[in-house]
């Protein structure tokens, strides 16, 4: 058990600089996730903390000790990768005692860890079989229990679930949440999927070029998003952003946009007030927009052509048109509409998001 | 059907005609007198050839100087391939220079730098070093025997050549290994020799079984070296060069095929062993 502490953490490559100023405190127990897209220096910001990438300048802390210049081995982490990294040439039992086995544990010990991993995992029947005799869900088991049985300070997961397909995956997803939930150990975990790192992480971190972009709860993420690139990362179907120009008088200011006019929601007001005059990027969730009734008051409808209508049974996804801004909207699946049909949309005024135009920071 | 075994045809042929025909002549040969010296075509003796060998001195210490040759450069191949092979499998300043310079022995054309090798190591023509060469030269021979000193060169050469070539393939075998395997081994181990053993070797199985399979092939047929470093006069026998001075200076085609194929059913064991370690049965996968 311990947290982990990076501090002013730096990763330069001849050419790249692939992790810039990562500051984050990893708090015991707590389950972290590192999620952005490729490139954003999440594995790298992981490998360093695994000491497999030397740190090119700041700190990271384990427990309360300094890693920086401990070899991997004594850095007490045990690490999953995304192909498994099971030895074809072991059996899984030899598989996971592997770790062991190099720190020379005794026999008796060995046996009885990788009896226990395998007994949480449910693979007490395959510990004699090779990798590759085992479906892609049972090495990804192989290889978390590996970790396990070292009982490490902190578990690194590198995109563990991603050579899985789709069903697996949610599969997997759940049992690991219920394996953290059960050996309490800290985890960072990186991931490109944004589901993933919504549902599995306590706090998840979003990255972009190397810097971290916002460090949150999920929900948090979800509904208070610090940027436009948060924005449009976390959440399915992504947010809609529009640009809008900010009109009228300080009691009742308006969005325009080309297609689209949208009153200003008193909550929103006084933080866009600065702003009249100018373009800013207006952003709704698709969950946000729904076919206006009778309820909605006037200011916050607009009118838009179908263009794309998804049925996914449980919702409908409605790609829709207002001028030349494409938004996509969530509504009930008992929605009859066609592609080319007019709709009357209605936003909730106390959900929209706006963003400053230079500097994509939330307003 | 017919047109496949049609286009199959040339190759059948050619492999008949090139492999199998003058493999079941030889073994024919070695069962009879055949010699263009004598009057009559061959005449069948049976293992008489075979039985004569065994009882040859000479033969077995060819059989000696080949196993140790085959086995010498075949464990020094491996060394320096293995060490050549793990200081590139890392990226350093000047990688591709160190490559051109372990390639090169293998990429260069063998004729042309056996040459260098023999002028090197017994020049022709008075040169700043051929006092030296020379010295070196009398000093091995005089302690090992006659001859000695040429030999040396012939296996200095193959694991000159050879330990190129090794180095090359068993690289080509680390980049086919994810380096997750050789990650997750850095982080339960900081002795790199224990990593070694335990990961790196298992890992190469295939590619170092191939390694040794093609070396012992090599070195056993390593004739064409072994002549132009020694110019024939072989004074360490193997059977290669023996073989070949039975038959063509010496006209007995009859033993000579029999001294050629005595080692064939040990180094096809050792072969079949090897291909078992680099090509597992098929039913041991999913």
């Amino acid at each position: 058990m311990a947290q982990v502490l990076l501090k002013d953490l730096n990763k330069k490559y001849d050419e790249v600089h692939a992790v810039k100023d990562v500051n984050l405190h990893i708090r015991d127990k707590e389950f972290i996730v590192l999620v952005g897209p490729s490139g954003c220096g999440k594995s790298t910001t992981l490998r360093m903390v695994a000491g497999l990438e030397e740190i090119t300048a700041g700190e990271i802390a384990i427990g309360d000790r300094v890693v920086n210049d401990l070899p991997p081995k004594d850095r007490d982490i045990a690490m999953v990768f995304q192909n498994y990294a099971l030895y074809p040439h072991m059996t899984v039992y030899d598989n996971m005692a592997f770790g062991l086995k190099m720190r020379k544990f005794p026999k008796a010990e060995i046996q009885k860890r990788v009896q226990d991993a395998a007994e949480i995992l449910g693979i007490q029947d395959l510990l004699k079989r090779k990798p590759r005799q085992l479906s892609g869900g049972q090495r990804q088991r192989v290889a978390v229990g590996r970790a396990i049985v070292r009982h490490p300070q902190v578990f690194l997961f590198d995109e563990p679930l991603s050579n899985l397909d789709a069903k697996l995956r949610v599969q997997m997803r759940v049992e690991l949440k219920r394996l953290h939930d059960r050996l309490e150990t800290t985890a960072i975990y990186v991931t490109h999927d944004q589901v993933e790192a919504m549902t599995l992480g306590d706090r998840v971190v979003v990255m972009k070029d190397g810097w971290i972009q916002q460090v949150g709860e999920p929900l948090e993420l979800y509904t208070k998003p610090s940027n436009r690139f948060v924005a449009g990362f976390i959440g399915s179907p992504a947010m809609n952003f529009v640009d809008v120009g900010i009109q009228g008088s300080d009691s009742s200011l308006t969005a325009q946009g080309t297609g689209i006019r949208l009153a200003i929601p008193p909550v929103n007001a006084s933080q866009l007030g600065p702003y009249k005059g100018q373009r800013v990027t207006l952003g709704i969730r698709p969950e946000d927009l729904h076919i206006a009734a009778g309820g909605d008051q006037a200011g916050y409808v607009f009118d838009a052509v179908v263009d794309v209508v998804e049925p996914l049974g449980s919702e409908i996804l409605l790609d829709v048109k207002a001028g030349p801004n494409s938004l996509v909207a969530r509504v009930e699946p008992t929605v009859r509409l066609k592609v080319h049909d007019g709709v009357r949309l209605a936003v909730n005024p106390d959900r929209l998001h706006f963003f400053d135009m230079t500097s994509e920071k939330a307003i | 059907m017919a047109t496949a075994y049609l286009l199959l045809a040339p190759a059948t042929v050619l492999l008949l005609g090139m492999l199998a025909y003058p493999l079941g002549w030889e073994v024919w040969i070695s069962f009879t007198d055949f010699s263009p010296l004598n009057d009559h075509g061959p005449r069948f003796v049976g293992l008489e050839n075979y039985r004569h060998l065994l009882a040859d001195a000479e033969f077995w210490r060819a059989v000696v100087v080949t196993v140790g040759f085959a086995a010498a450069t075949t464990l020094a191949k491996l060394a320096l391939g293995v060490a050549f092979a793990l200081l590139l499998a890392r990226p350093f300043r000047g990688r591709t220079l160190v490559f051109l310079a372990i390639f090169l022995p293998w990429a260069y054309p063998a004729s042309v730098s056996v040459i260098g090798w023999y002028w090197t190591l017994s020049p022709p023509i008075p040169t700043a070093y051929s006092p030296f060469m020379g010295t070196l030269k009398y000093t091995v021979d005089g302690a090992l025997g006659g001859g000695a000193w040429a030999f040396l060169s012939v296996t200095l050469f193959n694991i000159w050549r050879g330990s190129s070539f090794i180095g090359v393939f068993l690289l080509a075998g680390i980049n086919a290994v994810p380096p997750e395997l050789f990650e997750c081994a850095l982080l339960e181990s900081r002795s790199a020799w224990r990593r070694f053993w335990l990961v790196t070797v298992p890992l190469l199985r295939p590619f170092l079984a191939l390694a040794v399979f093609l070396s012992l092939t090599t070195a056993f047929a390593d004739l064409a070296n072994v002549w132009l470093l020694t110019a024939g006069r072989v004074v360490f026998p193997v059977v290669g060069t023996q073989a070949y001075w039975l038959a063509i200076k010496g006209g007995q085609f009859g033993p000579a095929s029999a001294l050629s194929l005595m080692l064939v059913p040990f180094l096809l064991a050792v072969l079949a062993l090897l291909f078992r370690a680099f090509d597992p049965p098929a039913e041991a996968r999913a």
